[in-house]
């Protein structure tokens, strides 16, 4: 059960504070920014049990949000909570920042209070909810540099090639009560992430690949929406792949979708109220043979006295009409480099040495498919026995496009009796980022 | 912090400029100001002085406006209670509101207002709101339940609330289902002994429907409520079984856990032989492989749970070691679980896999990610016997690095793999010493001293190795002083020509120049027993060591099984039993799994059954990493496992015996004679000054060893036996067992001709010699006797077990009385069990003839305790300190070859100890708690 709930701002002050039942102090709060600024750094910092209390927390937008709680209670249930309220603070005050939420404290306050009754989470359901809340979300126009991850993806570029509105982040998602009008739109993203591991010979370790369809819809009221899926797609091992299939591991749907024409024609069928749902997650099958983007051949030389000399090529090998961007290369070094000498093959990459020169970054702002790109530097360290480079991290988001092929086929929307005319907007979004790719030397 | 903590007080400006807008008529204003007050108090300062004006808004149809008065209510009536009786009124009111929010809203209030006169109003409306016609009502009527009895439990029960909730579980809305399972599973928790949650099959089933309609937090109640049931045999749990797997494919990784705590739990009852079985343990390795991809949070909660699962079994994740690869944006907490994991699922079928991972990590920049990484690799050598030359030479590669850590982490491992696979991989030796220069940390230091001194006669210069480390003896922690002094001793046992100066050396330093009382000690008894008996002390200090075994922290079996109920509680994030952490007046209810049901109860389970054939490979328990190092050191001085046990009687024995012949070579300066070469040591005069501290020594040793002795009593009163009165005691000297009598004639006859006599005893205690009374027994004259007794009389079962029926013949008559003989006579010396042989035997035999007993009121620390129990012959095998508490492994044998296991729990604060005893013959138990509660007490 969760005992008291407190969302803190990165400096420790209070924002939002409720005791769901009544015993433990007021003082909670600073005990738990006290204990958690003083974690040793091998200590994992999501539970602590500090002064006879148990707090769990997670960090969001550089705020802390926080509950303290008795022994028996499921820390899953704690850490899924917390992120289901960060989510829907987000829905409901567009950004989750100091100000937007002290803007709405008495908002959140409502929300909590449906949410939660003497510790037993409700519902965390968007339209339940609504349907239970009265307060109108006031938001804020503040820009927040801690959420540009996620313009990363909604602002990327789209496969028809139009942006979409970049505000849309930051708009709650439920419009204001009274206005029928606001943007109707909905967003549908297929998110992959990509995880590998390739070894110093270029063979892969490890490919893994994990993806989910993501819904946000901004049509209030319900409205019935069709997608098709590749239809190559066939989930366990139902049948053996033959060519050009897409086998799929796992796969796990949001109980609010119907798969009454998933098995036949691969058509999800959902009813989404407002709000974000991620409508599947899946994990594709490790035997299937992906493309990897990129391609990394190292060549490095010890020079005389201390110097290192770092050839890189990167090949690039998405089809030439995609591209990557953002592409970001760490390459940890043996030893603290007091100085890096380096060529880039153009003028718009950059390369610098980080935390106090034991690494060293390359970083490319876009890079089109089949492109190689090289680069040499120089490094001088310590004179001292080498240990090994390496590996190295690339980070790195493919904009349209999927690793693993899945790709939404069509998307169609039948609007509820008594919408206003014309279909809403409709977005649909393929996006790859790296989790993480490691290439060894 | 920054400053509003200081302006905690808001400006009497602003007060009054919001009393004013409280009161204002425009509605709009009203609500604005409500939301600033309460923006204020969220912050944290104080506006309780407007309650009046707040409440007075009170009355009003506008809903968001009547719950932000409430949340003031809520958060100051308990500083006003005189006040907030004001707003009770409203309260009622709206208890009968037509609108269901509005009900729902009134009662959910009113629990959270903790004070006495405004919980008496609460009764009636909560009794209609518990059979409202709304489900919404309802289930936040549950909910003020367990609220009202947080506040007042003798009120909840005198309305008859109890029985209203129970109703409630038949609820025909599934989420007032899920809030009435949470408010009674609440309110059973304190009262443990009630039967309020009365699971049965019938009311299982209504819980199982209702889980597949409400909502997924509805869900978890329900499951976790499930998890306290307890199926009466195993086709019931397999049909629960059934019905909850959907679960696990619930995209709420909460939901996910609680089903399988379920599952968990009640595979225990199912025979593993089933198909099912098999099916059901595929089935939980997806949903905990997906977990692992959520954020990283949840991913630890995962890790810590996954690894209590693989603990308990391995197989269900045997083949997903790829997915804990560590990726290189992990938070470093979850890193470290990872790796933690990886080690548990390592095998000869992954482990090439395995130790590529290692190696990159070892190279990685994080340090204490890369220490624990070169840790595993060691760990890995350890754990799978094939693997260890690889892990070997990895660690090789990593050394040649010179990575000042990564070489001190890998030397520290390398000793450890020297005490798992001894005389193997001594050829790379030559690399350690190679880095002896640059290890500064104490545990490195004490790892390579311990390997030089432990293959000195390999290593050339062994003794200019360790004449380096002795010049700045007095700066080394005391673990690498340990740790030389030991090397030393070692070196000239083994060299003694040429080493003579440097074993005086430490010696002397030990033991005159150092104020650590170990240390000294330490220094005395090797002194002493290179002075007394150079060939004795050969076999103490070069003694063979018992091999170390796989997982240096493997939890021990009881708690895990402890830990595995208490999957997805916060107990298995600490990995400590609920007990360790929780404080406070809610009582801990011990959980314990299930007993297996069914036709494998012989066979048990598939990792016990072989474990006679592969006792090697069972883990042991074994101390903490860090623990290692002083167990290694203890281990220098405990017996040779073959030889007599060093302390209970040789000691005793040879305590004047040593003293006397030590003196006498010490003062006489002649030195002793070393085996081999002769060593004709003048170590009699720099030592002189420290003989008073050895008598001492030698005192103290003699005085505390020995096997306990119960003062005498009278066993046959002169009443009863015509003037002869007989006191008794028994006692066990060296392997022999003595009746100690005296025998008092109080007649006015002299007695003469006395014999005994045994009846049939169940451990066939009998005289092993006549009764022997020299000269007749005057009136008022008495004897003492010691009666020596052997075990190869007739036996038969006594009740109780330890009574002793004797026949005493006199000139007089034939007098019987019985007495009942403490069991630790029968305790032998060589009872000490090896530890792999201690683990498998107390994993074979079965739970049910564990017996657990109190010790009470005993202020003995651990050590205390283990040499006192030695002396009686109960030998601790290992001493671990498990979250405070130490827990000793002692064995015991009986003379008739019963062996009894024990684990003694003891806490520094508590004087109860717990004794957990396990043997085949379990009746044995209860007399070797009474051997153990005397010998402790006295």
């Amino acid at each position: 059960m969760i005992s008291q709930l407190f969302i803190l701002s990165s400096k420790g002050d209070r924002l939002v504070y409720r005791n769901f039942r009544g015993d433990g102090g007021d003082d909670v709060t600073d005990a738990f920014y006290r204990a958690v600024t003083s974690l040793p750094g091998d200590q994992a910092p999501v539970f602590m049990a500090r002064e006879g209390q148990h707090f769990v927390h997670v960090r969001h937008g550089g705020l802390y949000v926080g509950a303290t709680t008795t022994a028996d209670t499921s820390p899953f249930v704690l850490v899924e909570f917390l992120n289901r309220l960060v989510t829907l603070l987000r829905e409901h005050c567009g950004t989750l920042s100091e100000k937007s939420v002290s803007v709405n404290v008495a908002l959140v306050q409502e929300l909590l209070g449906e949410m939660v009754d003497f510790g037993y989470v409700q519902t965390t359901a968007t339209e339940v909810l609504r349907s239970a809340t009265h307060g109108e979300p006031e938001t804020t126009k503040a820009f927040s540099l801690l959420d540009l991850r996620s313009v990363g993806l909604f602002g990327a570029e789209t496969q028809q090639s139009r942006v979409a509105p970049g505000s849309v982040t930051n708009r709650p998602v439920l419009p204001p009560r009274g206005e029928q009008g606001g943007r109707r739109e909905v967003f549908v993203d297929v998110v992959e992430r990509l995880t590998v591991v390739i070894a110093a010979n270029g063979t892969p370790l490890k490919v893994d690949v994990q993806g989910e369809i993501r819904l946000k819809s901004f049509v209030p009221g319900a409205c019935e929406l069709r997608m098709g899926l590749t239809e190559e797609l066939s989930v366990g091992t139902e049948e053996q792949c033959g060519y050009g299939r897409l086998p799929l591991a796992a796969v796990a749907f949001h109980s609010s979708v119907d798969l009454e024409e998933f098995e036949q024609e691969r058509v999800l069928r959902v009813t989404p109220g407002p709000g974000e749902v991620t409508l599947m997650r899946y994990q594709l099958a490790e035997d299937v043979a992906v493309p990897l983007p990129f391609r990394l051949l190292p060549s490095v030389e010890w020079e005389p006295a201390g110097r290192l000399r770092i050839h890189l090529k990167l090949r690039c090998d998405l089809p030439p009409k995609n591209h990557a961007i953002n592409v970001v290369l760490q390459l940890p070094l043996p030893r603290e480099a007091s100085s890096l000498a380096q060529e880039l093959s153009s003028p718009e990459q950059t390369a610098e040495l980080q935390g106090g020169g034991r690494s060293l970054r390359w970083a490319i702002p876009r890079c089109q498919g089949g492109a190689q790109l090289g680069a040499v530097f120089r490094v001088q360290l310590p004179p001292t026995p080498p240990l090994g480079l390496g590996p190295a991290a690339l980070t790195f988001e493919l904009p349209a496009l999927t690793v693993s092929g899945l790709r939404l086929r069509w998307l169609r929307l039948s609007a509820p009796p008594g919408a206003p005319p014309g279909p809403p907007q409709r977005w649909v979004r393929h996006l790859t980022h790296s989790d993480s790719y490691v290439v060894r030397l | 912090m920054t400053d509003s903590k200081y302006f905690t007080t808001t400006k009497k400006g602003e007060i009054f400029e919001l009393k004013a807008e409280l009161n204002s008529d425009k509605k709009e204003k009203k609500k604005e100001a409500v939301k600033k007050v309460i923006a204020s108090m969220t912050v944290g300062k104080d506006v309780s002085a407007l309650f009046p004006d707040v409440v007075n808004c009170m009355q009003t149809d506008n809903l968001e406006l009547k719950k932000l008065v409430y949340l003031y209510l809520m958060n100051y009536a308990k500083s006003q209670p005189d006040m907030a009786i004001m707003a009770v009124n409203t309260f009622v009111k709206d208890c009968e509101d037509p609108n269901p929010l509005i009900r729902a809203l009134a009662v959910r209030t009113m629990g959270c207002i903790r004070v006495d006169k405004i919980t008496e109003y609460l009764c009636e409306p909560l009794r209609k709101c518990l059979k409202d016609e709304d489900p919404y009502v309802r289930k936040t009527a549950a909910v003020c339940v367990a609220k009202l009895h947080d506040i007042n439990a003798q009120l909840v029960e005198d309305q008859g609330f109890l029985d209203t909730l129970k109703d409630l579980i038949s609820d025909s809305n599934p989420m007032v289902v899920a809030n009435a399972v949470a408010a009674l599973s609440e309110i059973a928790e304190s009262h443990p002994s009630s039967n309020l949650l009365d699971l049965n099959p019938q009311s299982i089933n209504k819980l199982l429907t209702a889980l597949n309609e409400c909502t997924e937090w509805g869900q978890i109640f329900i499951l976790d409520c499930l998890a306290n049931y307890m199926p009466k045999d195993d086709r019931e749990a397999q049909s629960i079984c059934e019905r909850v797997t959907p679960r696990l494919s619930h995209a709420n990784s909460a939901v996910v856990l609680s089903a399988v705590k379920v599952l968990m739990k009640f595979m225990e009852m199912l025979s593993k032989d089933l198909d099912y079985y098999g099916t059901l343990l595929k089935k939980l390795a997806p949903p905990l492989v997906t977990l692992l991809s959520a954020e990283p949070e949840l991913q630890y909660v995962a890790l810590r749970n996954i690894n209590l699962i693989v603990q308990k079994r391995p197989e269900i994740l045997k083949h997903e070691m790829k997915v804990f690869f560590v990726k290189y944006n992990d938070p470093i907490y979850v890193k470290l679980e990872k790796l933690d994991i990886m080690i548990r699922l390592a095998s000869q079928a992954n482990i090439a896999q395995v130790l590529a991972e290692l190696k990159e990590y070892a190279t990685e920049v994080d340090v204490d990610f890369v220490r624990k990484a070169v840790r595993a690799i060691g760990r890995c050598a350890i754990k799978v016997e094939q693997s260890a030359e690889r892990c070997v030479s990895t660690l090789l590669d990593l050394i040649q690095t010179k990575v000042n850590y990564v070489v001190q982490e890998a030397i520290v491992v390398i000793k450890d793999i020297f005490r798992k696979y001894p005389n193997k991989y001594e050829s790379v030796i030559a690399t350690l010493c190679e880095n002896l220069d640059s290890l500064d940390e104490p545990e490195a230091r004490a790892a390579m001293i311990w390997i030089v001194g432990e293959y000195a006669e390999r290593i050339d210069n062994a003794d200019e190795l360790l004449e380096s480390f002795l010049e700045g003896f007095h700066d080394e922690s005391t673990q690498v002083q340990l740790q030389l002094l030991t090397a030393i001793v070692k070196l000239f046992l083994k060299k003694p020509t040429e080493t003579q100066e440097l074993v005086q050396q430490v010696l002397s330093l030990a033991t005159q120049d150092s104020d650590n009382p170990d240390l000294r000690d330490r220094g005395y008894i090797y002194w002493r027993l290179l002075s007394t008996d150079p060939v004795a002390a050969k076999e103490v200090v070069l003694a063979e060591k018992p091999l170390i075994s796989e997982e240096t922290d493997l939890i021990e079996p009881t708690l895990l099984d402890e830990l595995i109920c208490y999957i997805g509680t916060l107990a298995s994030v600490y990995h400590k039993p609920p007990s360790a952490f929780v404080e406070g007046s809610r009582g801990v209810v011990h959980k314990s799994l299930p007993p297996r049901t069914g036709s494998s109860e012989s066979a048990e389970s598939p990792d016990a059954a072989p474990s006679a054939g592969q006792a090697a490979e069972q883990p042991a328990v074994i101390p903490a990493q860090g623990d290692l190092l002083g167990d290694l050191l203890n281990l220098d001085l405990g017996p040779p496992v073959s030889g007599p046990p060093l302390a209970a009687s040789s000691v005793q024995m040879g305590a004047v015996d040593l003293l006397g012949g030590g003196l006498d070579s010490l003062m006489g300066g002649s030195g002793f004679t070393a085996p081999g070469p002769a060593a004709p040591a003048a170590m009699g005069a720099p030592l002189g000054s420290g003989l008073g501290d050895l008598f001492d020594l030698t005192g103290g040793v003699g005085t505390l060893s020995g096997s306990y002795v119960a003062p005498k009593t009278v066993w046959l009163p002169a009443m009863k036996a015509k003037g002869l009165e007989i006191s008794g005691t028994f006692s066990r000297q060296v392997g022999s067992i003595c009746m100690d009598l005296v025998l008092t004639n109080k007649a006015l006859q002299v007695m003469s001709d006395f014999a005994i006599q045994f009846n049939r005893n169940s451990f066939g205690l009998a005289p092993a010699a006549p009764l022997q009374v020299h000269a007749p027994l005057a009136p008022n004259q008495s004897v003492e006797i010691s009666l020596p007794l052997n075990t190869v009389g007739s036996v038969m079962k006594m009740d109780p077990l330890n009574n002793l029926q004797v026949a005493v013949k006199n000139n007089i008559d034939v007098f019987y009385f019985s007495t009942l003989y403490p069991l630790h006579i029968l305790f032998v010396e060589d009872g000490k069990m090896e530890r792999q042989m201690f683990l498998a035997t107390w994993k074979d035999i079965p739970n049910e003839n564990e017996a657990q007993f109190q010790i009470k009121d005993c202020s003995l620390n651990a050590d205390a305790v283990s040499s006192k129990l030695q002396g009686s012959n109960i030998f601790t095998i290992a001493k671990r300190n498990v979250e405070g508490q130490d827990m000793l492994y002692q064995s015991l044998k009986l003379t008739n070859g019963i062996w009894v296991l024990a684990e003694l729990c003891i806490q520094p604060s508590n004087p109860s100890f717990t004794l957990s005893l396990k043997c085949r013959a379990p009746e044995v138990s209860q007399y070797v708690y009474q051997a153990y509660d005397a010998i402790l007490k006295n």
